[in-house]
């Protein structure tokens, strides 16, 4: 009896507890989402008041009909270099962890001490010179700028390693017998049985790029058909300086691409925390 | 075809010799790391390489004339105010959100633990929600909240009658307005990882402590600590560097101030990277030191952990 009262106190503060961080959680969002839609004369109105009095789409408007810069072309820039990224970088970095974790060849140790030690390079130590290195490439104002030196990442590698290296052998060599190459095995074995971590591994590398923001202010100047989303969302808050209806907009609008995902793949994500938490 | 197999198979054999066979792969192999071993080559261990030459070079741009310095570079930027200044803070920011965000997460892991219906599963799919905002978005926000004017915080000041705050002039505000938010996009993440590792504990060790008379305080100290050791140490390192290389946030928050008590290294570096007056080299040499604190701290814990991991299976 008093074990289950105890049980059944802990219950309601445990639920208590949950739900006012839940509210504390989405509170900043669900607090600037109306402001959108208020009128510049109505955004710091006091007395505070949380829905707005008349309802305006105009910052929209500001924010979709800018004579400079596209915000629509820029968000389409930002997904598309983020998807291209996440397809290679999946690619690129499985295929090299599968190469470490199941072929034999020499120089083995040194190429994975190697690949593993830029692991530990902060992007801060190497912006300036980066840089330099993709502008003797010509690459500077393209998009490929901004796809192809984020692909490759020791991390990604490690991770994919130590995933493969928990997978049975029986399999490949059931494969081998019925004469399938080792580049076979990988494309059509270890690229199907490995559908948690390329989601959970591919959902961060989509966050990093769509998030991305040193980066493109640095490689991206000229050309504004590029720049992306966040590069984009602090250009307009310097310029609409105090005028949050419509950088919030645009702050707001630019969150519902993750989001989407998020909901998508959510499932994985919660539970591949636990994966990637241990590594 | 064949001929094109022949060829092959004598030049490996005249490569690998007695190991031809160990190795009979390893063309394929070489093949498979080949992408990524280049792309790591050109875009971070080349810039990196440029970077640590040019730390121990005079260069000025204008004047095009590069001169061996030794250590000098490392002079300069270590006897630069601004540069001290901003490692200082860094330390601060560390050190609070460390301590609290590891303190938060772990609690609210506990509560999560204890919930095993649906609205368990609810609640830990919606907190992760800020770890998808960017630092940029999330300060957009946050500066909405924190206006002078107007925002949410003098908003509820002035109903309550009392003075408004000048959140981005004050020394101490203008630190809590870039810790809170670092909080808030981290919360969810860590409180999931912590709430993986509690788990992960077999409960037999607590039901096997229950009969032998542990209290709840036993029960943390010698079976959740020591059976969350890698949690801890994984979130301790994510959040000691986050916190070090903290970066848009005060970007766009505060720019440094006021009285660049809110600098950070990262900031620093970024603005200074475009300083015509200081040599770039000083700057980088600054970036190298960066490199050399955070680089270390993550690669030792890295090790620890997979020692640890190691030892375990």
């Amino acid at each position: 009896m008093k074990a289950s009262t105890h049980k059944k106190i802990r219950d309601i503060s445990g639920t208590f507890i949950m739900t006012l961080v839940v509210a504390i959680v989405l509170f900043p969002i669900l607090w600037a989402l109306p402001s959108m839609f208020k009128d510049r004369s109505e955004i710091f109105e006091l007395p505070l008041h949380w829905l707005p009095h008349e309802w305006t789409t105009e910052n929209f408007e500001t924010v979709f009909d800018m004579p400079d810069y596209n915000y629509l072309m820029s968000i389409g820039s930002t997904t598309l270099v983020a998807v291209v990224s996440v397809f290679l970088s999946l690619l690129v970095n499985m295929m090299a962890a599968y190469a470490f974790a199941r072929i034999e060849f020499p120089g083995r140790t040194f190429f994975w001490i190697y690949m593993l030690s830029t692991m530990f390079i902060p992007g801060i130590t190497i912006l300036l010179t980066s840089v330099r290195v993709v502008s003797w490439l010509g690459m500077l104002d393209t998009i490929w700028v901004l796809i192809i030196p984020g692909v490759a990442s020791g991390y990604n590698v490690f991770f994919f390693r130590q995933y493969y290296l928990g997978v049975p052998k029986y399999m490949e060599e059931a494969a081998m017998i019925d004469g399938l190459s080792k580049a076979g095995i990988f494309f059509r074995i270890f690229t199907r049985i490995s559908t948690a971590p390329m989601v959970i591994i591919g959902m961060s590398v989509f966050m990093g790029y769509y998030n991305s923001f040193l980066w493109p202010v640095m490689t991206i100047t000229e050309n504004t058909n590029l720049y992306q989303i966040m590069q984009l969302i602090r250009t307009l808050n310097s310029r609409y300086t105090g005028r949050y209806g419509i950088v919030l907009a645009a702050t707001m609008i630019s969150l519902l691409v993750p989001f989407a995902l998020y909901c998508f793949f959510q499932k994985y994500i919660v539970q591949g925390i636990s994966i990637a938490g241990v590594k | 075809m064949k001929a094109d197999g022949l060829v092959k198979r004598s030049l490996h054999e005249k490569l690998f010799g007695k190991n031809k066979f160990k190795y009979r792969y390893a063309f394929t192999g070489y093949a498979m790391i080949a992408p990524a071993f280049l792309l790591l080559t050109i875009f971070v261990v080349i810039p990196l390489g440029i970077a640590i030459f040019r730390s121990f070079f005079d260069y000025q741009a204008y004047a095009e004339i590069q001169k061996f310095v030794g250590f000098g570079n490392y002079k300069i930027i270590l006897q630069t105010a601004s540069f001290v200044h901003s490692f200082k803070n860094a330390l601060l920011f560390a050190v609070v959100i460390v301590a609290a965000q590891m303190l938060l997460s772990f609690s609210f892991a506990h509560v999560l633990k204890n919930c095993h219906n649906r609205y368990g599963v609810f609640v830990r799919t919606v907190i992760y929600v800020p770890f998808l905002i960017s630092g940029i978005a999330a300060a957009i926000v946050f500066l909405f909240m924190t206006n002078y004017g107007g925002g949410l915080i003098n908003g509820i000041l002035l109903a309550l009658e009392l003075d408004p705050i000048a959140i981005d002039m004050d020394t101490t505000w203008a630190r809590i307005s870039v810790i809170l938010p670092t909080l808030w996009l981290g919360f969810g993440y860590n409180s999931l990882v912590m709430y993986a590792g509690l788990i992960n504990i077999p409960k037999d060790y607590y039901e096997a402590a229950t009969l032998d008379g542990a209290g709840w305080f036993t029960k943390l100290v010698r079976i959740t600590v020591p059976g969350m050791v890698n949690y801890f140490l994984l979130t301790l390192v994510g959040l000691l560097t986050g916190a070090l290389t903290m970066f848009e946030l005060p970007f766009l928050m505060t720019n440094g101030g006021p009285l660049e008590t809110t600098l950070t290294p990262v900031l620093y570096l970024f603005n200074n990277y475009r300083n015509v007056l200081q040599s770039s080299s000083v700057t980088i040499a600054g970036a190298i030191l960066v490199m050399i604190i955070v680089g270390a701290l993550n690669a030792g814990v890295f090790f620890a952990v997979q020692s640890k991991a190691s030892e375990d299976d």
